[in-house]
């Protein structure tokens, strides 16, 4: 049995579900292939693909939890619960006052049942299991397809990160003799140690993540781009190339500061601090430190 | 151990006669009080606490900080994106469930809360509590 097939045996589930309960104001499968099902005939508007692609995002961020099983999120005009099925994700809007429990007895029944069958009809032809985002292999053009991702496994990201961070380095060359790891001051030194005046500062508190590597530089931390611009709007300055990260137990370090490389932790609330770095400070991976941007007030 | 901030005691504050009445603005701390008190029940694994320039985390195994303030993030993310195209307004609260835990998420005030727990810990009770 092809793919086609089975989607459309999805889609008429979804269509028997929304007359089982009228409730149902939207509904769509996710199919482990990245394909989007949907009981509407009209085409997928790009915010439900969107909606889809972070959906898939989701996914992968919740192993840290055992995987995404159910998603329940209880909105102003209504919910949204999305289910694990298999290994496919049903999601349906409703309205606020509806009944779980019934609808996951019908859906917990049907879809199982439906895929279970047509599982069994395709068991000989079936190619093996794919991952959730969608694989180059055959797509039938009546499919309403996800948007595309990156297909590349997790495995050839790291590699990338990890080239891009050493191509960075190379542009500014700099032997790992001539590296300097910001001086770090206790409480009790800073105070009369400060030379230079500083300008009344926002301050964040940020997680920290450990990053490390032959070719990176121990006086150079990574932080999230909006959080920078945020900075230098609110500072009127062009840009902010250094910022004072403060621990709880008191010590303090300037160091130049980056965007954050990670696409993964861009956005996220993080500093990533070169390993030299948080040894000096005594910061292990998922402390909070409080950054301040260091504008001096010539600038 | 992620960096614990000790938790103010909080004192309830007196009113006298001849002063204009005392407004409680004591958010914050007042929620943190019950976000520690939720953290000693049994099978709940931490909190992370969000605010536009502050942040709060306090999980059992600092290993798994990085990895829940991702998912945290991603979850918000992804359900700001399920709202929009469902047209279902503003987030009240979100859980997640994996095979191992499950995630409760909220907005209180200026503050985005996400409480870690076991899958058999009742997230209701614990919502109606910081909400």
């Amino acid at each position: 049995m092809n793919e086609e097939v089975y989607a459309v045996a999805l889609k008429s589930a979804l269509t028997e579900i929304k007359n089982i309960c009228p409730d149902i104001s939207k509904s769509f499968i996710l199919m482990n292939n990245g394909t989007l099902i949907t009981a509407e005939e009209q085409s997928i508007d790009p915010i439900l693909k969107r909606a889809v692609s972070s959906l898939q995002d989701l996914t992968e961020a919740a192993a840290s939890i055992g995987g995404l099983d159910d998603l329940l999120i209880d909105g102003e005009n209504g919910k949204v619960y999305v289910s694990r099925v298999n290994d496919m994700y049903f999601a349906t809007a409703l309205p606020k006052k509806t009944d779980l429990t019934h609808l996951r007895t019908i859906t917990g029944v049907i879809l199982p049942t439906i895929i279970k069958v047509l599982d069994s009809i395709s068991f000989e032809a079936a190619p093996p299991p794919t991952p959730l985002k969608p694989s180059p292999r055959f797509q039938p053009a009546s499919l309403k397809s996800m948007p595309s991702m990156p297909p590349e496994p997790i495995a050839e990201e790291e590699n990338v990160e990890e080239t891009e961070e050493a191509v960075e380095e190379i542009e500014e060359p700099l032997t790992p003799d001539t590296q300097e790891i910001p001086e770090v001051k206790t409480e009790e030194e800073v105070e009369p140690e400060a030379p230079k005046q500083i300008i009344n500062l926002p301050s964040q508190q940020l997680i920290v993540d450990r990053f490390g590597g032959f070719m990176v530089k121990s006086d150079i931390v990574q932080a999230d781009s909006d959080v920078l611009q945020r900075w230098s709007s609110m500072l009127d300055v062009k840009e902010i190339s250094e910022v004072d990260v403060e621990t709880f137990s008191g010590k303090t370090a300037r160091c130049k500061v980056k965007e954050i490389s990670d696409q993964k932790l861009e956005g996220r609330g993080f500093i990533r601090i070169p390993e030299k770095l948080c040894d000096k400070l005594e910061l292990k991976r998922g402390e909070l430190v409080r950054v301040k941007p260091a504008i001096l007030e010539s600038e | 151990m992620p960096t614990k901030k000790k938790t103010p005691q909080i004192e309830t504050p007196v009113q006298v006669d001849w002063a204009p009445e005392i407004e409680v603005k004591e958010q914050r701390v007042d929620l943190r009080a019950k976000l520690e008190m939720i953290k000693a029940r049994e099978g709940v694994i931490g909190y992370i606490l969000r605010a536009q320039t502050s942040a709060s985390v306090d999980i059992n195994d600092p290993s798994k900080i990085i990895d829940y303030a991702v998912l945290s993030a991603s979850v918000l993310e992804s359900v700001e994106s399920l709202l929009d195209a469902f047209t279902l307004g503003k987030i009240c609260n979100i859980v997640v469930a994996g095979s191992k835990l499950k995630v409760l998420l909220l907005t209180v005030g200026e503050h985005t809360v996400s409480v870690f727990m076991e899958k058999n810990v009742n997230h209701e009770s614990i919502c109606k509590e910081l909400t």
